[in-house]
């Protein structure tokens, strides 16, 4: 697991769903499960944008690839651009 | 009369000559174009019997959107998707709006026949969320007739669900075959929905006798109502409206399923959330996923702040209030939800940064109590007629005094906390089971009763539909000149 990810997990766990103590990997369900709801990505988009040093349009972004740490990575990739 | 227009006005011929359609597409099993053309055919057949006119609006769209699709598929730019979306935008205004009073104009009389098309809220979001995914670049490569029939497909095209194309255009591809489950839950659905509609949400409306439903209350505008007719009216007037659209929805979800497709469902047991924001994922979830996904996200992440994510928030409440209609009452209702759901989260921050928890069940208890009545009171915007009459309504809640002042009927108040209590029971009755069945270990007769059980409860709406409808009309019979006034109120989410 990179450090990029390990850096989402930390932050979804203490300042989105704020239960340290629960599991979750890069395949852990998030959206479909409830674990987060819609202000919640949000703030996980914004999160992700400076982890990645990139900036994702929200336009390009649908909730369902946002469903897990992985998912968001891919998403990062795929749609977003590099920070002038 | 000609034999065409003997099948365009909706009726027995009408509906047959649908359902011959639909048979044929599901005969159909070697040609999957042959499948589709037949139920574009009976779906459009069956919108045409609401108006010619209508049906030229609804192809028309469906051809534009199409087009504004490929233009965008060529390439990918935010100039081409405005332009597509502020067509539809422009059209709806136009049909929903502009066309009633044009209509009045000298040599402008041809369009009595294009005002307010049925649908046409629910097929525009359907035609806007396909811009939105090609703009994400979602891959979707559907025919015109495949789009079309995506746009006019005769169980949704009326009042939703609000469908997405990656949903229903795999299934529009495959054979149509409807397994035994699927008609036996289809089926089912079908009975639960006509029950909720035509016994529970027509009770609701019309009452026991006439005079004594909520839309009497509700159309007493001079009337002198004190605070607990307002609760009871609210209240009342809510499960009316879920009965109702939830039941349609549950008819919609079951003819489909009756051909073997399967839609999204449209709600989850929207009164027990506990709260508003989880009130917001249970109803009308396929406008609430639209709105979250194609107007939330977009304008919160347009900026950063917490102020911006929550005026964000309160402005995506307000287009649902303006999908309604664009008048004082629905922009109230959507922006006092808007403020709810604001609230909630400012009240989640408060709450984490206090030591002192409530015990558990008593905080659910509450949040879920306060959530009800809350949604409950946000009611009276959605139902009033006038924002002055909604007012007026809310002064008696919160004046004490009124609350001794009981004018509707005593049979109002009975038969709205009979149906509110039974709603209750009936979730109660279903969470037991489900403890009971973690409770037991699947095994000898435990094992037979929860296969019994199981069987029993999947066709449940099989035998207690007819059951309680035969209940129902025995008891309004057996306590002497109650019987229900006629059933005259139309789905509710027609008018939208």
């Amino acid at each position: 697991m990179s450090d990029q990810t390990q850096q989402m997990i930390d932050y979804i766990k203490s300042d989105v769903i704020r239960r340290p103590d629960i599991q979750i990997d890069e395949n852990t369900p998030l959206v479909s499960s409830g674990l987060i709801d819609s202000l919640a990505l949000v703030d996980i988009l914004m999160k992700l944008e400076d982890v990645t040093n990139k900036r994702i349009s929200a336009g390009k972004v649908q909730p369902k690839d946002m469903d897990t740490v992985g998912l968001m990575f891919a998403t990062a990739a795929k749609v977003g651009k590099p920070r002038k | 009369m000609n034999s065409l227009t003997v099948v365009l006005a909706p009726g027995p011929v009408h509906y047959l000559v649908c359902a011959l359609l639909v048979c044929v597409a599901v005969a159909a099993h070697r040609s999957q174009r042959a499948r589709q053309l037949a139920l574009l055919l009976a779906s459009w057949l069956f919108y045409v019997g609401w108006g010619a006119g209508f049906l030229s609006v609804l192809i028309a769209s469906s051809v534009m959107n199409y087009l504004f699709g490929a233009a965008l598929k060529r390439h990918v730019t935010a100039g081409r998707l405005w332009l597509g979306v502020a067509m539809n935008i422009a059209l709806l205004g136009f049909f929903k709006y502009a066309s009633a009073p044009l209509a009045g104009e000298p040599g402008l009389g041809f369009l009595h026949e294009l005002v307010r098309p049925i649908g046409m809220s629910f097929w525009t979001l359907q035609a806007l969320s396909y811009l939105f995914d090609i703009y994400k670049e979602e891959e979707l490569d559907p025919s015109l007739l495949e789009f079309c029939l995506y746009m006019a497909f005769w169980p949704t095209v009326l009042t939703g669900p609000i469908s997405r194309l990656p949903t229903l255009l795999p299934q529009f591809r495959q054979r149509i075959g409807p397994s035994l489950d699927d008609l036996s839950v289809g089926a089912s659905r079908v009975l639960q929905g006509l029950f909720m509609k035509m016994v529970l949400a027509e009770i609701l409306a019309a009452g026991w006798r006439p005079g004594a439903g909520v839309n009497a209350g509700f159309d007493r505008i001079n009337g002198n109502l004190g605070g607990l007719d307002v609760w009871f009216l609210a209240i009342g007037f809510g499960f009316q409206l879920f009965f109702d659209f939830a039941g349609y929805s549950h008819i919609v979800i079951g003819a489909a399923r009756l051909i073997g497709i399967q839609l999204d469902e449209n709600f989850d047991r929207p009164y027990l959330s506990p709260t508003p924001a989880a009130f917001w994922t249970r109803w009308h979830m396929s406008l609430s996923s639209w709105i979250r996904d194609y107007v939330f996200l977009q304008l919160a992440s347009l900026r950063r702040g917490r102020s911006w994510v929550y005026f964000s928030l309160l402005l995506s409440m307000v287009v649902v209030g303006l999908w309604h209609n664009a008048s004082a009452t629905f922009i109230v209702w959507g922006a006092y939800h808007g403020l709810l759901l604001v609230a909630h989260r400012i009240g989640q921050q408060v709450k984490r940064s206090l030591r002192y928890q409530l015990p558990q069940s008593l905080g659910l208890t509450l949040s879920w109590a306060s959530t009800f009545l809350l949604v409950s009171f946000g009611w009276l915007f959605f139902r009033t007629q006038t924002l002055a009459q909604a007012i007026e309504m809310s002064r008696a809640v919160f004046a004490p005094g009124s609350y001794s002042d009981l004018s509707m009927p005593l049979t109002f108040y009975a038969v709205t906390s009979a149906i509110v209590m039974g709603y209750a029971m009936y979730h109660a009755g279903e969470a037991l089971l489900a403890r009971w069945r973690v409770a037991n270990a699947p095994d000898g007769l435990h094992a037979v009763a929860i296969e019994l059980m199981d069987f029993v409860l999947a066709r449940r709406w099989w035998w207690l539909a007819p059951a309680m409808v035969v209940v129902a009309l025995f008891v309004g019979l057996a306590i002497g000149d109650l019987k229900p006034a006629a059933p005259a109120t139309p789905f509710m989410y027609t008018l939208f």
